[in-house]
């Protein structure tokens, strides 16, 4: 088979084998690993937008996370909401959050954009464990209902996994649509030169501050997802290691590629848990992995820094073709 | 016909005044040239020209239409394209993207219309495709379409620049030495290049410091000293112009031009 057509075929293939897991997998636990996995990777393909293409780094994902997981509690369970309902106002409040983050600090040259989203990250963890009548502090929200579509309840552990896999599939799609099109193109012009893409007509503060809401919007869609499948939400969850995670699967999935950082998501999702994922494993080698979990996570970047900066899309570039995003 | 018309534009960096009230026309469908020694002010009246630094005096009118205090997206819009002394090219993205983005301020989908794959972006999208391979057979690059430009030679990356300027459909086009680490066939090229560009309607202001190129190429040539103009005219009245003599002789060591 030539390269064009396994270039064609793998998002078909990748589709399929995603989807069947929930009939290979009998295993809840598992399943809800891979759930997460799903989680994450909508989380990670807005960073890979922001990141990958745009070259502007977050170091606070984890609270726009967040935002969308409090907002999806409280709609569902305060106001009564339908689901599907308070899971728009999950990604709207994300994305009015990442707004208001970005417009100032993106008018900035440098990195205070980074150095913002670090602030606000560790502001919104505060916020979170403090506004008690609101977020329940730091004993957390419980009570979250599985999601509803209509009068159908998502409850078991496949369809909530299909839930997840079809949104994060959707949010693919969709920035996958924006990176092979004119606004892709200024992202990646804006990360290669400002001054040329100024001389160019590219508005950068503007595509910079849409790209910011985009990736928010989908870390606010993934935290309703998380506050529904698990159905509790506590502070513990939405902080600056979590950020670093994101970051991380975002820099180890490559540059210019969505492929690579949902691969990336995956892999590092399943590292935490891997003791489920491989039943032989002394308990003693997956405790000690999950302990150095963070230092694995900094050595990989350290790693994909020196030796394939362009990440895991670029391995897989190196084969077929340079130039084109994957 | 008159198209650009600096008046007394003057700008200071602290103490030292890159440009010192200079006023100079460009005549539509004609080379000019922007010659003088090095530090002479001819980048910085380049960036008050496109937005990228404003006079602190001075007006710039382009066809009649005020160009001080706009943003450079404006001026592009205007049709007013520049290429830049280190050229700025996205590296990561190949020659025909380069090009592309050079459409940017004339397509007007954005983020909702890309995500939904809406027709009309799409089309946008074919129109930028279709104008960037245009302009690669124009200035007969074509063979580098599809080279990150990262990895195209300099006397290239210097021809995506000008083909990219192009692509936003300019009235006015300002090159910012675009001979510089050119060799003499490379060279040559160049100046069929420009003539062809001339010859399609577009107006060109070179800032330029290979002599022969410019005595080649230019209609009528701006010399400026230490940020003042001190001649202007066609190029045999320039080279015969004691003031001129003197500005190159007299006060560069370093650069022979």
């Amino acid at each position: 088979m030539s390269g064009r057509t396994l270039r064609a075929l793998a998002p078909l293939v990748a589709a399929v084998v995603v989807a069947v897991v929930p009939l290979a997998v009998s295993d809840r636990f598992l399943l809800k690993v891979f759930t997460f996995a799903g989680i994450n990777a909508l989380v990670v393909i807005g960073l890979a937008l922001l990141f990958g293409h745009a070259g502007q780094v977050s170091l606070g994902h984890a609270a726009f996370v967040g935002i969308g997981a409090y907002t999806c509690a409280v709609c569902t369970v305060r106001l009564d909401w339908p689901w599907l309902l308070a899971f728009a106002a999950s990604g709207a409040l994300a994305a009015l959050g990442g707004l208001v983050l970005a417009l100032p600090s993106l008018r900035l040259k440098g990195h205070y954009l980074a150095m913002a989203t670090l602030g606000f990250g560790e502001l919104m963890t505060l916020a979170f464990r403090e506004a008690e009548p609101i977020t329940g502090g730091v004993d957390g929200f419980g009570g979250i209902p599985f999601p509803t579509l209509g009068p159908f309840e998502i409850g078991g552990a496949a369809s909530l996994y299909w839930l997840v896999w079809a949104t994060a599939g959707l949010a693919l799609l969709a920035v996958y649509n924006v990176t092979s099109q004119r606004p892709g193109r200024a992202m990646r012009a804006l990360h290669g030169s400002e001054l040329g893409a100024q001389a160019c007509g590219v508005d950068i503060v503007g595509v910079k501050v849409r790209t910011f809401v985009v990736s928010a919007l989908l870390a606010g869609l993934a935290g309703a997802l998380y506050a529904s499948v698990v159905g509790f939400v506590s502070p513990s969850v939405f902080t600056l290691a979590a950020s670093i995670t994101f970051l991380a699967m975002a820099v180890l999935g490559g540059t210019r590629s969505l492929a690579g950082p949902v691969a990336a998501a995956v892999l590092l999702t399943l590292l935490q848990y891997l003791d489920a994922l491989i039943p032989g494993i002394p308990r003693e080698t997956a405790q000690t992995i999950q302990t150095y979990q963070e230092d694995i996570y900094g050595l990989a970047i350290v790693l994909v820094v020196i030796f394939a900066p362009g990440g895991l899309a670029s391995l897989w570039r190196r084969r077929t073709r340079g130039g084109e995003p994957s | 016909m008159i198209l650009l018309q600096v008046r007394n534009v003057t700008k200071r960096f602290g103490g030292l005044t890159a440009a010192d009230d200079v006023s100079f026309d460009v005549s539509e469908g004609t080379i000019k040239a922007l010659i003088g020694p090095n530090g002479a002010g001819k980048t910085t009246l380049f960036n008050t020209l496109t937005g990228f630094d404003r006079p602190d005096q001075g007006s710039v009118l382009f066809d009649g239409v005020e160009l001080v205090g706009r943003r450079p997206r404006d001026t592009v819009r205007a049709g007013v394209a520049r290429t830049f002394q280190n050229t700025q090219l996205f590296d990561e993205m190949t020659g025909g993207e380069n090009i592309m983005v050079g459409r940017q301020a004339h397509l007007r989908r954005g983020f909702s219309a890309a995500m939904l794959r809406l027709p009309a972006s799409l089309a946008e999208d074919r129109e930028a495709r279709q104008e960037a391979g245009r302009l690669l057979r124009l200035i007969g690059i074509e063979e580098w379409v599809d080279t990150p430009a990262g990895d195209l030679p300099a006397g290239i990356r210097r021809l995506v620049e000008i083909a990219r300027a192009l692509a936003t459909g300019p009235r006015l086009l300002l090159l910012d030495e675009p001979a510089a680490g050119l060799n003499a066939t490379e060279a040559r090229e160049l100046v069929q290049t420009l003539f062809r560009v001339r010859d399609v309607g577009i107006t060109v202001v070179i800032v330029e410091h290979h002599m022969g190129l410019v005595m080649d190429v230019s209609d009528e040539i701006v010399v400026l000293d230490r940020g003042s103009k001190i001649a202007e005219g066609p190029p045999r009245m320039i080279q015969k112009d004691p003031a001129v003599v003197a500005a190159y002789l007299g006060g560069e060591t370093d650069d022979d031009a």
